[in-house]
């Protein structure tokens, strides 16, 4: 081969490599700046449990690299450690030891605890991003909450939308008023078992207490993250209230209901309508709107007074 | 030709200075670059070390220290901006790329990266100076009583990097007398070859270091300055008279660096945005700093006697 061919093949090597990079970057969607906008998602703050707004919801157009953090960040004063990895103090509010009980900030996305940080979280548009800063001491995961709803229903969870399967176990009318509800809220219903679907579990609590997800809020909220129980007492399972700190502070009676969520590891959060009477679980049911589910981690409802759960300010608050 | 990084006795403070003084000297500067992240304070740091190292005539060193830095830091800000998707201010996303997953660029991470590389690079001129200016051979003298059973511990902190370089001297002028047809001898081979070698050179000089009686207890002065030529093995071990200055210089830039750390100087945050703050605190101190640069600075000449 004569030399001078063997040289121009050699100095096209380096910019063929060169074209086929920008070439592959090119197809795996690489880009200058931020990127195109996917939507809007919308930004909660609260402290203990939702039960003061820090800030309120914020509609906030994101683009296709937005995170958690960088929507966080957009929007209020926030101190972080690690790399940039763990939020220690939004608008001067700092994680810290209080009464000698552990405070910290958490993140749900759609009502989710989120598995990865909020510096890795993609966004996508309808995402409804909570931050809420709570005492900790009796739960350190909660895996999931009421109050983002219609999400996950509405728009699925760590970017995938999932159908619901709503699973009565007793009670037509409440199951009815649920389905109903969901399908308002824009969720894709299916059958019971479907394969990724969020459940919705309704019935009185005797039936469904043998969910293992379910069964889970008898063993408490480091189990659950759900600050209530059912207690069995003369033959029926009465809720019971807990506070911060995950004790009993109130017994409810035999007409309330209860609206929670909660998730095992990966598996597809589950959704817990339920009460010790069908009155109870038919309380339950009527919660389920945004009005009234905002802003709370879980609901009962008790002779049409709703109380959000945990119970604030209960004897070990 | 010679490594820069090996040593060259001049007639120099920090040549002169027992390696104790020098080390507290040279290692407050890498301390200092280590505490704090704020670019200005690591400049400092590096021109403080760089002119320690001009004023001890070790240019060659401080030029080869700050080439290998320098390019160690961009290595560090390409991977760091590759690895790190930290940061409000996305400058280009690379899609999902494989082992990486998601990678956006930041300039947050390039921040980060830059200070990061700064830190080693100052690192890297310190000790290039100490390679430089400190005697080896003094070195392990002042480690036999911490380190007696240590021969090879000893032989790895002091001869290592001098080992290494006239390796790499004998290696490259070998490689020159192959003949002009053939190759060059390229640094990645050489490199290659050094780094595979050195573990077992070091243990080369520690056996050597044994048969000559490394652990043994050290000979009486009486003994020593009778078979060493104008008594240079009791001298070797005295103080010199610019120890002083090296262990002030040395105490006095780490006492001003914990307080300047805790009124505030440090202030520079790369996530979730850059965030740099100059006080009057930050100020100080890198003017402090880089003043401690001219600590090897030779006044007048030497009175008879001196070392």
């Amino acid at each position: 081969m004569p030399e001078g061919l063997t040289r121009l093949r050699r100095s096209r090597v380096p910019a063929v490599a060169i074209a086929l990079l920008c070439a592959a970057l090119a197809t795996a969607g690489c880009g200058v700046g931020a990127g195109d906008g996917v939507g809007e998602v919308s930004l909660t703050v609260t402290r203990d449990f939702g039960a003061e707004r820090l800030a309120a919801p914020e509609a906030e157009a994101v683009a296709e690299s937005d995170t958690v953090m960088r929507v966080l960040d957009r929007n209020l004063p926030i101190e972080t450690s690690y790399g940039g990895a763990f939020v220690d103090s939004i608008d001067g509010l700092r994680g810290d030891r209080r009464d000698g009980r552990p405070y910290d900030w958490f993140f749900y996305v759609n009502g989710l605890w989120s598995p990865v940080g909020a510096a890795d979280y993609p966004l996508r548009g309808g995402d409804s991003i909570w931050w809420d800063y709570r005492d900790w001491s009796a739960s350190t995961r909660v895996s999931a909450l009421v109050g983002a709803w219609p999400q996950p229903f509405a728009d699925g969870y760590e970017g995938g939308r999932h159908p619901t399967a709503v699973e009565c176990r007793g009670d037509g009318a409440a199951c009815a008023t649920v389905r109903s509800r969901l399908d308002d809220a824009g969720a894709t219903l299916a059958r019971p078992g479907a394969k990724g679907a969020i459940r919705v579990l309704v019935g009185p609590w005797a039936r469904l207490r043998d969910d293992p997800a379910a069964a889970a809020l008898e063993d408490g909220p480091e189990a659950s993250g759900i600050y209530a129980d059912f207690v069995r007492e003369d033959g029926a399972y009465r809720l019971h209230g807990l506070d911060e700190a995950g004790e009993p502070v109130r017994q409810l009676g035999l007409a309330a209901g209860l609206v929670a969520a909660t998730r095992r590891n990966d598996a597809p959060p589950v959704w817990i309508v339920s009460g010790s009477s069908a009155a109870g679980i038919r309380a339950a049911a009527d919660l389920l709107g945004a009005d009234r589910l905002r802003d709370r981690f879980a609901v009962a409802v008790d002779a049409a007074e709703e109380i959000p759960l945990p119970i604030p300010g209960g004897a070990g608050g | 030709m010679r490594s820069p990084f090996a040593y060259v006795s001049r007639p120099r403070p920090l040549q002169s200075a027992s390696p104790g003084a020098a080390v507290a000297y040279l290692g407050a500067l890498v301390v200092v670059a280590f505490l704090y992240s704020s670019p200005l304070v690591l400049a400092a740091a590096g021109i403080a070390a760089a002119l320690a190292g001009h004023l001890a005539g070790a240019d060659r060193a401080v030029r080869a220290a700050l080439r290998m830095g320098l390019s160690l830091a961009l290595l560090i800000v390409v991977v760091n901006a590759l690895v790190v998707n930290r940061g409000e201010t996305v400058l280009l996303r690379l899609g999902e790329l494989p082992l990486l997953g998601r990678v956006d660029v930041t300039a947050e991470a390039l921040a980060a990266g830059a200070v990061i590389g700064l830190r080693a690079a100052v690192a890297m001129v310190g000790f290039a100076v100490y390679s430089a200016c400190v005697d080896p051979d003094r070195v392990l003298r002042a480690l036999r009583p911490l380190a007696g059973r240590s021969a090879l511990t000893a032989a790895l902190i002091s001869r290592l990097v001098p080992v290494a370089a006239a390796d790499a001297a004998r290696l490259r002028e070998a490689g020159s007398l192959r003949g002009p047809a053939a190759a060059p001898l390229g640094r990645a081979a050489l490199v290659r070859r050094l780094t595979a070698g050195s573990l077992d050179r070091a243990v080369d000089v520690a056996a050597t270091l044994e048969l000559r009686g490394y652990s043994l207890a050290p000979p009486r002065p009486s003994h020593v300055a009778a078979f060493s030529p104008r008594g240079c093995g009791k001298s070797s071990n005295r103080r010199s008279r610019y120890d002083r200055r090296f262990y002030a210089t040395g105490a006095a830039l780490l006492v001003a660096a914990i307080v300047g750390k805790v009124l505030g100087a440090d202030g520079f945050h790369a996530y979730p945005t850059v965030r740099l703050a100059i006080e009057p605190s930050t100020a100080a101190l890198s003017a402090l700093i880089v003043l401690s640069g001219f600590a090897p600075l030779r006044r007048g000449r030497r009175r008879v006697g001196d070392v």
